[in-house]
Order: structure tokens, then sequence, then C-alpha cells
């Protein structure tokens, strides 16, 4: 039994989720950007949470409304991995969407996180392709083979993390070998 | 056509497609070259679905590593004799993929290539004036026989 | 009390694609079939992997452009406008309005082309050669548009950060009106080949459906989930550029029938009908467009150094004819180049909607099940199936599995 949720805009958006986890929301931010002769808005919500709340968080975002994941982005910074998910609510209301877009720090000793996938089974893929690529282990995955890097790339080279060294016998400049 | 057909190659031409990882704009163009417009059917010429039937391969793009292997064993099956054109800049050089870590490189490494068609994508025209260089070469290899 | 169907292991590669096998990207289906009946599906995907995100993130803002509109040929306008939209919002850029307006005139010319693109394929997959030949006919004109107006027929470098590099001059707008036209007049003969034909219908009507449910849950976008019912069109919710002060509403296919079942059919609709709301939308974009700048910075190294100094990250997403395409974007205020650039194509998220879809439909199914989700990736040739029981592997050329398809297709038309 759930109670009846009413539409909710940006700036109530904001309260929803601080007055449910309070403290552990560390960031939000709205910007809205505006174009054309009408002067449109397009709104963005920039939020930073605690890896602890993470899966609450977004049982707590289905309850409200069931959104639309676009794709989760990475950053590889010197002692984290940000993960942002981006998110996206009242589609199907003319010109009212609202982009939602949380970032999640996770320790580069340890980077692990939940899966999703039991909320949004469309986040399979995308979670896939963050397992190979930075080397983010997700917990609970239904699949996890690879995704678009070659079987006989070697395990632990992750080709988005900045200090990566095991990538220099694979990058091939062509242009240097037409020239010879 | 091109200058100096000698009735030496019997056929009409076959050509097999291969698309190394491309993004389809070359890919595209050659299905282009196909339709009413440019109509290459006029001349016999048509693209069919195995190489073992094809005297001509056209390849598109840069070969990604996963794909190197089934490069080689199309060439491979493919009958003498064969000529292999190469459409795009990406196979040619490499374009705007110069530096990667899953490219294997222009499609010269992997294997022969006869005719390069040079453009971004290049136009049907190119594509068909490629053919019909490849045209005169398959000649000149059957007459040598 | 469990039946024991014996099932056989079929190792796929799909042969979507236009004909003579050209739109080949290669992607693997894995499918479990019982007799003629597809019980379960598996994807692989990554043969086309040319590391673009790794190679974007070592170049700097205006070099990336001409990147990103090599990610796909066919949507090769949208995936350079996210990313310039992207960037301008990050860095606070600003874009003149007529520039605004130039945008969604080239947009929407691209839809047009994709979308006859797609109709032709569709209709070569299930083995109307014809009209395959008469919508790229079509095709032709809007592609001699493209060429008059920006200068090459597919890869158009029209765009920059802030604007757009060239105009559309009063002189120009004879030939754009006489093309639409010629759309408009023809429009009717393609709505009329392929939603009243009895063939189409009765190979498109009932088979490939996707419910509602599953399109929400797995996060589909564009015509497949629109034909499903879900009202999500990026121009419309989030409207960019000039799409806000154009009239506009989501293209279900309840406009055209009264009902929305999901199918193949559905998709058809959902497509043609956009089609003819592109048409009309050039047209009021170039009556309504006012006179102005095209760029906000003409001088590149003033814009490098503006975004070199700025940190902050921008999100951009648009409407490509497959669906929403997303771009992310990170600079941190000391380099040219990008922090992080994350680039989510369409087709990505329409890819595990195949598995629905292909549940319980037949072999002969697959070609025209797959290709009307309009995969910006196809396929190439041969299928193994491999029998369980006797260890006998058996090849089918794709030439086999089109002729499946095609003969499905006269059996249903005697």
């Amino acid at each position: 039994m759930s109670k009846e949720i009413e539409h909710l805009d940006a700036k109530g958006l904001v309260k929803y989720f601080k007055d449910e986890f309070k403290t552990k929301v560390t960031k939000a931010e709205i910007k809205t950007k505006k174009e054309g002769k009408k002067q449109s808005e397009i709104v963005n919500i920039w939020m930073k949470i605690d890896k602890s709340i993470f899966k609450p968080f977004i049982k707590h975002l289905c309850d409200y409304q069931y959104p639309h994941l676009a794709v989760v982005s990475g950053n590889d910074f010197p002692k984290v991995i940000e993960l942002v998910y981006h998110f996206s609510l009242d589609y199907g209301k003319d010109r009212k969407e609202i982009s939602l877009n949380v970032a999640v720090d996770l320790p580069k000793s340890k980077p692990e996180i939940e899966t999703i996938c039991d909320y949004i089974p469309g986040a399979l893929i995308t979670e896939r392709e963050k397992q190979e690529m930075l080397g983010v282990k997700v917990i609970g995955i239904p699949d996890n083979r690879r995704l678009f890097l070659p079987e006989d790339f070697p395990e632990d080279v992750y080709p988005w993390r900045k200090d990566d060294k095991g990538m220099e016998k694979f990058i091939r400049n062509l242009h240097d070998e037409v020239k010879k | 056509m091109a200058k100096g057909l000698t009735k030496a190659f019997k056929r009409a031409l076959w050509a097999y497609h291969c698309n190394t990882g491309s993004c389809n704009g070359c890919d595209i163009e050659i299905v282009a070259a196909l339709c009413p417009r440019y109509d290459v059917e006029r001349f016999g010429i048509k693209l069919v679905g195995s190489p073992r039937h094809a005297d001509v391969m056209l390849v598109t793009g840069p070969v990604t590593r996963q794909l190197e292997k089934k490069v080689k064993r199309v060439y491979e099956q493919m009958p003498d004799p064969k000529v292999v054109i190469c459409v795009g800049n990406c196979g040619n050089t490499g374009d705007v993929f110069y530096e990667s870590y899953n490219l294997v490189g222009p499609v010269d490494n992997v294997i022969p290539v006869d005719v390069h068609v040079v453009g971004c994508p290049p136009r049907p025209e190119a594509i068909i004036n490629a053919v019909a260089k490849a045209w005169v070469k398959l000649e000149t290899l059957e007459a040598k026989k | 009390m469990t039946d024991e169907k014996t099932t056989t292991k079929a190792t796929y590669q799909i042969p979507i694609g236009p004909i003579h096998p050209a739109l080949k990207e290669p992607v693997m289906f894995e499918f479990e079939i019982s007799g003629e009946q597809i019980v379960d599906v598996d994807v692989q995907l990554g043969h086309i992997h040319r590391a673009i995100e790794w190679t974007g993130m070592r170049r700097n803002a205006i070099q990336i452009i001409y990147l990103a509109e090599r990610i796909c040929g066919i949507c090769s306008f949208v995936h350079p406008m996210s990313f310039c939209r992207a960037v301008e919002s990050a860095c606070d850029i600003d874009v003149p309005e007529r520039a605004h307006y130039l945008r969604v005139v080239h947009a929407e010319l691209e839809r047009i082309c994709s979308h006859l693109l797609w109709a032709g394929v569709a209709a070569h997959e299930i083995g109307f050669d014809t009209v395959l030949f008469l919508t790229w006919e079509m095709r032709e004109k809007a592609l001699d548009l493209t060429e008059y107006l920006t200068g090459n027929r597919v890869t158009k470098a029209i765009l920059t950060i802030g604007g757009v590099r060239r105009d559309v001059t009063a002189d120009q707008l004879p030939k754009i009106k006489e093309t639409l036209q010629y759309f408009k007049n023809n429009f009717e003969k393609l709505r009329h080949i392929f939603l009243d034909d009895k063939t189409f219908k009765m190979r498109s009507q009932g088979v490939g459906i996707l419910t509602k449910e599953d399109a929400l849950k797995l996060c589909t976008v564009g015509p497949t989930a629109r034909a499903s019912g879900i009202k999500k069109d990026t121009r419309v919710d989030q409207p960019y550029a000039a799409y806000g002060d154009l009239d506009m509403t989501y293209m279900t296919p309840d406009l055209l029938t009264g009902e929305v079942n999901g199918d193949v059919y559905d998709r058809i609709i959902a497509r043609l009908l956009e089609v003819k709301q592109s048409i009309e939308l050039i047209e009021t974009a170039l009556d309504q467009a006012p006179a102005g700048e095209l760029v906000s910075e003409p001088k590149i190294p003033k814009l490098l150094a503006h975004i070199k100094k700025t940190a902050g990250e921008g999100v951009g997403r648009d409407e490509a004819p497959r669906g929403e395409v997303f771009h992310y974007v990170k600079f941190d205020g000391e380099h040219e180049n990008p922090y992080t650039w994350k680039v989510r194509a369409s087709t990505y998220n329409n890819i595990l909607a195949w598995i629905p879809m292909l549940k319980g439909e037949q072999i002969a199914d697959i070609p025209i099940v797959a290709a009307s989700t309009d995969p910006c990736m196809s396929c190439t040739n041969r299928v193994i199936v491999i029998e369980k029981n006797n260890n006998k592997n058996y090849m089918l050329t794709k030439e086999q599995l089109h002729k499946l398809s095609v003969q499905k297709t006269r059996r249903l038309m005697r």
C-alpha cells in the first residue's frame, strides 16, 4: 500500500529526497536553461549522495514515479571513482520533463556498488559497460560477461582509468604506420 | 564503361561486401549505387550473400580486433581471380580513428588491397569508378591464364 | 509433468539490413529454438568497438565534433548536435536564435532521410524489392537537398559549438520548397503502399509485440517506445533548439488507427507519421526563422581558450531518428580536452527490447522484427544451427534466411 504522491516540480523533488535522507544528500543543485523565442525551459537537477543510501534512494525514486534511465557515466579521479546516474522523470507530460543526475562516489580501493537491475531491468547494458571500462564491480548483476572489449583483452586493464599503465601495448597510431 | 575492356572476363561482376567496423556511411553509399539513380545493376553487377560466389570484395571500415580473423577468412574463401576494393578513408588510413586501442590498422595490414577509394564517404560515382577499374584488373588477371 | 521438447541451440548472426547485405554491422545472437519457434534469445555486442570515447578524451572540443559525426553515418547530425549542446551547457555558451532554427531544419531533414531508408529496408525484408527501390529513389531527392544546403550527402560538418557554420539564404528557399512539395505529393503513395497493402498487414500485424510494461522497464526510446504507447519524445519533453516554439505532439499509432498494439505494423505507422511531421516542421521553421548571426563566437582559438578555463559538466539530449541520444561532458578547467566524455546512442537501449519481442516468434520472422526497431547496426551472413542430439552442424547462409522470410510472404499471399 503506497500513499498517493502528487506531482512535484524540481524544487519539490529536491525537498522530497532531502526530507527522507537528510544529510546523506551532500549536494543538490537545480540548473535551468532557456532556449528559443518562447524561452522553453530545460531543467537539470544535479545531486550527490552517499554510497550507503544508494539502494534506498533508488527505491524512493521508483516509489514516486518509474524513471527512465538514460545511461551511467563515470568520472575517474585520483582517489575515487564517481558514477553519475542520469534519470529522467515526467516524460509524456508536454514539456515538463525533469532530468535528474545523481552522483555516487566509490573509493578506489574497493569500487563496488549494488545493481539496480531488480528495479530497472534496462540498466543491464550500461552496468556491464562500467564493469569492463572502469573496473567497478556491480554486486548482484544478472549477467557478468564483457560487453564491448574483445575476449583476449587482459582482465585488469581498464581503458577509462586515467592512470592505467597496461594500455600502452594496445594503442596504435595508424597514421604513423601508413607514413612508413 | 572503362577503356581497355576486352572480353576476357566472360561473366558479370559479383561483389561481396564486408563491414569491418565502419560507421555505415560508406555502406549506405554502396547500396545507393545499386538504386535506380546510379543503377549499377544494368551492368550486371550485384551484391551476393556469400564470398564463394563473388569476384570482388568491398571492404569498409577500420579493422577492429574482433573482426580481423573474419576478414582474413572471407578473403581466403573467395575463389581466384579476385580483387579487393577498399572503400572509404577508414580503411585506407584510419581517418579520424588513427589512435585507438582496438583497431588493427588500415585494411592493407590484413589483406592485400587492389583499389583504394578516397572519401568520407565516397560518392556512389566514385565507387562505380572503382568497380570499373577492378573490372579492368580482373580482365588482365583472367587474360593471363 | 514436464514435456521434454528437444531444443536446438542456434548461433545466429542476424541478417538485418538492406538487401544486398550492405548495412552489415556484426551483432551476435544466440537463439534457442524448439521446432520453428524461438524459446530464448541472447545478445552479444562489441564488434564495432572503435574506442571513440577513449580517443575523444585526448582531443579538443572542436576535433571531437568531427569524431562524433562518424559514430554513425545515418544519424550523423544528431551526435555532434548533442555534443555541442552538452559543451554549451557545461561552459555557458549562448547560441543565437537563428542558429536554433537552422539546427531544427537540418535535424528534421536528416530524420526524413533516415525514415525513408528504414522503410526500404523493412520492405526488402518482407520481400518487396520494388518498394525498396521506390523509397530509396525518394530518398535521393532528400539527399540532393542535403547536398545543396551543406555540401555533402552524409557527414555534413555543419555544426560548431555555439551555432551553425552555414546559412540558408533566401535564394536557396525555392529549391527547398520544391523538394518539400515533392514529398507532400508522394507521401500519400507511400502511406498507401505500407499501410493499405494486405500482405504487409499479414506479415506485420501481431508480430513482434512489445508491451507497454516491457518497454517501460527496459527503458526503450524512440519510435519503438512510441509504438507501444509510451509518450516519450525528447523534442516535446524537453524542447531544445527551436522545438519549443513549434507546434508538436507525440506521434503514437492511435493518432491514425485509434488503438495501440505494439507490433511491427504500429512501428511502421509511427515512422510514417513522423515523416509527415518533419515536413511540416521544416516549413514552419523556415518561415519563422529570425534574421541574425549564426555563431556566438566565430573565432575558434578564442572559443577553445574559453573552454579551457571553464570547469563544469553538461548533458545534451536529443532526439535522433532512432530515439534519444545522450552525451555527457565534463571539463576540469585546466585542459582543452574534456575530462570525461560519455556517449549513449539510441540503439543500446533498444537492444534489450529484442528479447521479449522475439520470444515465441518463428525463425522466418526474425529479419522483419529485428529490422522494425531500426537498429543502427546490422548484421551479417551466417546462421549456424547445431542439433544437440546428433551433433550435426548445418549452416544457413544469409540468402537462405532471407529466402525463408520471403517464402512465408508468398505462402500468406496465396
